[in-house]
């Protein structure tokens, strides 16, 4: 067991615990904010996968953009919606969300189930890259490939998702707008 | 009876049936030409009557004791029996001929006046033209059918002429009780005409009743022949008002006083009488006897009655029933031609007694009228010292009274003796009991005698009984000539030359057997002597009863029954009427309930199943119809539940929906 | 067990809490978050294959795309639960059933 090892389960823990958290606790913000821990500790696991790059991005959009702004859409609420979830909401064993607790354990079942049974350290293309050194090392620098991949391989959905991201905002822009009291 | 060889005479039979035709039209046409108050009307009628008259004395001229005429012609058949119509004109049919046109003549005159001013004025002549054209008709006739349609005929005009007031309800209860009564007898006189054809398979009358009939040829049992003979007589009883059934001629009274002139004193019930004659050869001597019976006591009765009523006309009609009984009786006893001769007398003395009457009556109302009396102006206790005012009328009263009683010089002398004469000659030698009838006969004379003289003192002498001055007077020339002209009918010299000897009578002679029958004493003299003598002390009784007022009689018990007329009506009413009325009252009540009750049980089972089929409809055909509709609904509801709007649980759906079908294809 | 088969099992179970969250919370925001989880669950998993990839770093660059496209979602959907709190002044999606039968 060496300290890599340790640190990914301590991570890979600390995913799964703020997750469990966020689906657990009553309180919105709390939820909030344990997601803010999930989504840390998600980046330190891209780290772990090699991918450093995509961490970063990570926390610089989700943490610092989406999560910011579903705070501020909270904050947004009306403070009476806030105490009727915290009352309505009853005890975390309840009748009413079993079913969702089933249909949610079964399907963690179906896809460990499906993840051992595939072994994907015996896949084809896995070994085959294996093989070739197609690995990414701990020591290999894939920021300019990322760079030169997106302008050139990867063109199109980099457009096309410039174009969605204007669309997007755009929309929201227009949703979010203010009436102008129409009735 | 004069021989009955057919021979046919065109020319007597055309008239004789003019003579029954004449009234017939005169009755059409008072019904449907002449307006309704006209006195058309009643001239009219007279010169018919007066036309058959003559007519009927022609027919008599040419067939009295002359060959009887006879024609007949096939009417129908029913099956295999044929039915004949024809005409019979035997001294019987001629003499009833000119008897009924030679008093309807004087009654047709007399009604001219007597119904003046009635607003139904021609409708009476009518009714009294169609009464003489069915009489008429009825002695001519020659079978027993056509005998019993006019018999029937006859008894209708009565009904007709009884209820001719039918506004007032005691004439309509009187023409009722009339009709139904001659119905009983005519059920009588019906079964014996079926029976007679039964056995003898005709019913022509020459061949069953004329001389060589077939009676004596065709044995018959002796039983048979009675019964026919009872149902005959029933009829007879009915029509001439006998008892049982003498009780509708009394309440007969509520016609006008000429109808009661004609027909219930002179002519309708004297067809009862005309009817044993027709029929006498099938009468047994068992038959006889009971005839001589019921006419005897129905004398003796109707002459007691007499003795106690107060009321004009009852008085009379009681005195025709006593009458009529006489004729019965000489009938039974076989007196066949003192009965005919008897009955011609009647006519004539009855009839004027009955339009004295109403002259009588007619006065007695304008009396009341103008002096505002509350009286009967029927009743002879309120009358009394009238003869002096009305002459005429008290003189042909007291002829007709005297041809009633049987003084000599009347012809009502002749036929009386002769009836008791022959009834003593009858009873001789057969018992003590026999000689009864004869002596209740001659009972029954001296009775008349004191009823009639009762009447006659109580109207015409003493003194007036009201209080207010009389002014009373004869009728006019209408009144007077039929009454004079009826007197001078009731005394001898139409009758016979000889006014003691009756069988010098030519109505005698033309029916009597010639067999001068001597008995073993000399009742002729007996019984003409002692009857007259004992007339005398009788009425100077009633002279100083009710003229004079010095004797009164007790009123007890045998009063109170000859007031109440024997009670018969009573019993009759209170026993059979309501008898008869309380059957049909049951049967009534057993139509209602038991008959309908069944009919409304099927209706009601009808109606039953109805409501069962309905309710099976409603509740189980459309309750499965319905069953099956809230089972789609239910249906439908629930997969409706599954649309619940909520996103999560669509989710859920389709998660479950995926996890079943992963499962599904990795186990199975 | 490789750190892939780590990876891709806390990928899973990422996923499943995710899947969970959505199913049951009362409140649009956090369905929201737990499709965000759903999401880098995914992200998760693409990552963890780009490792075999050095060639053309394919898993990686989708990843970026991933969740580009994740936050553009996040914001559109925002805006749309603002409006329908403005509508039905509620952000309970099981008060929101206006489609119900």
């Amino acid at each position: 067991m060496s300290i890599e090892q340790v640190v990914f389960f301590v991570l890979g823990f600390v995913v799964l615990a703020s997750a469990l958290t966020v689906a657990a606790s009553k309180n919105l913000v709390r939820s909030i904010f344990m997601f803010f821990v999930t989504l840390f500790a998600l980046a330190g696991l891209y780290v772990f996968a090699l991918a450093d790059f995509v961490a970063i991005t990570q926390i610089v959009i989700y943490v610092g953009g989406v999560l910011v702004l579903m705070l501020f859409a909270f904050m947004l609420t009306n403070k009476e919606v806030l105490n009727n979830l915290q009352k309505s909401d009853g005890r975390f064993i309840s009748f009413r969300k079993l079913p969702a607790l089933l249909v949610s354990a079964l399907f963690l079942l179906i896809l460990v189930n499906v993840i051992i049974k595939a072994r994907p350290d015996s896949l084809a293309w896995i070994q085959a890259s294996a093989q070739n050194a197609n690995v990414i090392q701990a020591t290999d620098n894939m920021v300019p490939n990322i760079g030169v991949g997106l302008m050139t391989r990867y063109l199109l959905p980099f457009e096309a998702v410039s174009i969605f991201l204007m669309m997007a905002l755009i929309g929201a822009a227009h949703l979010a707008r203010k009436e102008e009291h129409k009735f | 009876m004069n021989t009955t060889v057919p021979h046919t005479d065109i020319l007597t039979i055309q008239l004789a049936i003019a003579a029954v035709l004449l009234p017939f039209v005169a009755c059409l046409l008072n019904l449907f030409l002449v307006k309704g108050q006209s006195k058309v009307s009643g001239w009219l009628s007279t010169l018919a009557i007066l036309g058959s008259f003559v007519l009927s004395a022609l027919v008599f001229s040419k067939v009295w004791n002359q060959p009887a005429l006879h024609v007949q012609q096939l009417w129908f058949t029913v099956g295999t029996i044929p039915v004949n119509v024809g005409i019979w004109l035997n001294n019987l049919s001629v003499l009833m001929l000119l008897l009924v046109t030679a008093v309807a003549l004087p009654v047709h005159i007399y009604s001219i006046a007597y119904l003046k001013g009635d607003d139904k004025y021609t409708r009476y002549f009518a009714y009294l033209g169609f009464f003489c054209f069915a009489m008429l008709a009825l002695v001519i006739v020659d079978s027993l059918v056509l005998l019993y349609a006019f018999w029937e005929l006859v008894g209708f005009a009565s009904y007709l002429l009884i209820g001719f007031w039918f506004i007032r309800e005691k004439a309509v209860l009187a023409n009722k009780k009339a009709f139904i009564m001659n119905r009983i007898g005519d059920v009588g006189l019906l079964i014996g005409i079926l029976l007679i054809y039964s056995h003898y398979h005709t019913f022509d009358l020459i061949t069953l009743f004329g001389d060589h009939n077939i009676l004596s040829s065709i044995p018959a049992d002796k039983t048979w022949l009675t019964f026919t003979g009872i149902c005959l007589l029933m009829g007879a009883i009915a029509k001439s008002a006998q008892f049982p059934l003498h009780t509708w001629l009394p309440d007969a009274m509520e016609g006008p006083t000429s109808v009661s002139a004609l027909i219930h004193a002179a002519t309708m019930v004297a067809a009862g009488i005309f009817l044993l004659g027709r029929v006498y050869p099938l009468f047994t001597p068992d038959v006889l006897t009971i005839i001589a019976v019921v006419g005897c006591f129905t004398a003796f009765m109707a002459a007691t009655i007499a003795l106690t009523q107060n009321d004009l006309k009852r008085i009379l009609a009681y005195s025709t029933i006593s009458q009529l009984g006489f004729m019965m009786l000489a009938m039974g006893v076989g007196a066949y031609s003192s009965a005919l001769l008897h009955l011609a007398a009647h006519a004539f003395f009855k009839c004027l007694l009955f339009l004295s009457a109403g002259v009588i009556i007619h006065e007695m109302q304008h009396l009341k009228e103008k002096h505002n009396l509350d009286i009967d102006p029927q009743d002879i206790n309120n009358m009394g010292g009238l003869g002096k005012f009305m002459p005429v009328t008290f003189i042909t009263c007291i002829i007709a009274s005297l041809s009633l009683i049987g003084f000599p010089l009347t012809s009502g002398c002749l036929s009386k003796d002769g009836i008791m004469v022959q009834a003593f000659l009858w009873a001789d030698g057969k018992g003590w009991i026999y000689t009864l009838i004869p002596v209740t006969a001659v009972i029954t004379s001296l009775l008349t005698i004191f009823y009639i003289s009762r009447l006659l003192f109580k109207v015409f002498l003493g003194k007036p009984r009201i209080t207010q001055p009389v002014e009373a007077h004869d009728g006019s020339l209408l009144f007077k000539a039929p009454m004079v002209f009826l007197a001078l009918c009731s005394l001898f010299p139409l009758f016979s030359s000889n006014p003691f000897e009756y069988e010098q009578s030519w109505i005698y002679k033309g029916f009597a057997i010639a067999v001068h029958i001597v008995g073993s004493l000399d009742y002729h003299t007996i019984v003409l002597l002692s009857v007259n003598v004992l007339a005398i002390p009788i009425v100077f009784l009633t002279y100083r009863a009710y003229v004079k007022q010095k004797v009164s009689f007790k009123t007890g018990l045998l009063f109170k029954i000859s007031y109440n007329e024997w009670h018969i009506d009573w019993f009759y009413h209170r026993i059979i009427v309501k008898g008869v009325l309380y059957v049909g009252a049951i049967v009534l009540w057993l139509d209602k309930n038991i008959f309908d009750g069944i009919i409304h049980l099927f209706a009601n089972i009808g109606v039953i199943i109805g409501k069962l089929t309905a309710w099976t409809d409603k509740y189980i055909i459309d309750g499965l119809l319905a069953v099956l509709t809230s089972i789609i609904k239910q249906a439908g509801n629930f997969v409706r539940g599954f649309q619940t709007g909520r996103v999560q649980n669509y989710l859920l759906t389709m998660l479950l929906i995926i996890v079943v079908i992963y499962v599904l294809k990795t186990f199975i | 067990m490789s750190m892939l088969t780590y990876l891709l099992l806390i990928g899973a179970g990422l996923f499943c809490i995710g899947l969970y969250i959505v199913l049951v919370k009362r409140n649009a925001i956090q369905v929201l978050i737990g499709i965000e989880l759903i999401l880098n669950a995914a992200i998760l998993n693409l990552v963890a294959f780009g490792k075999y990839d050095k060639l053309y770093n394919g898993g990686q660059t989708f990843a970026l795309f991933a969740i580009v496209l994740a936050g553009a979602a996040s914001a559109v959907a925002l805006a749309i639960i603002l409006n329908v709190y403005k509508q039905y002044k509620t952000i309970d999606p099981n008060a929101v059933d206006q489609l119900k039968d």
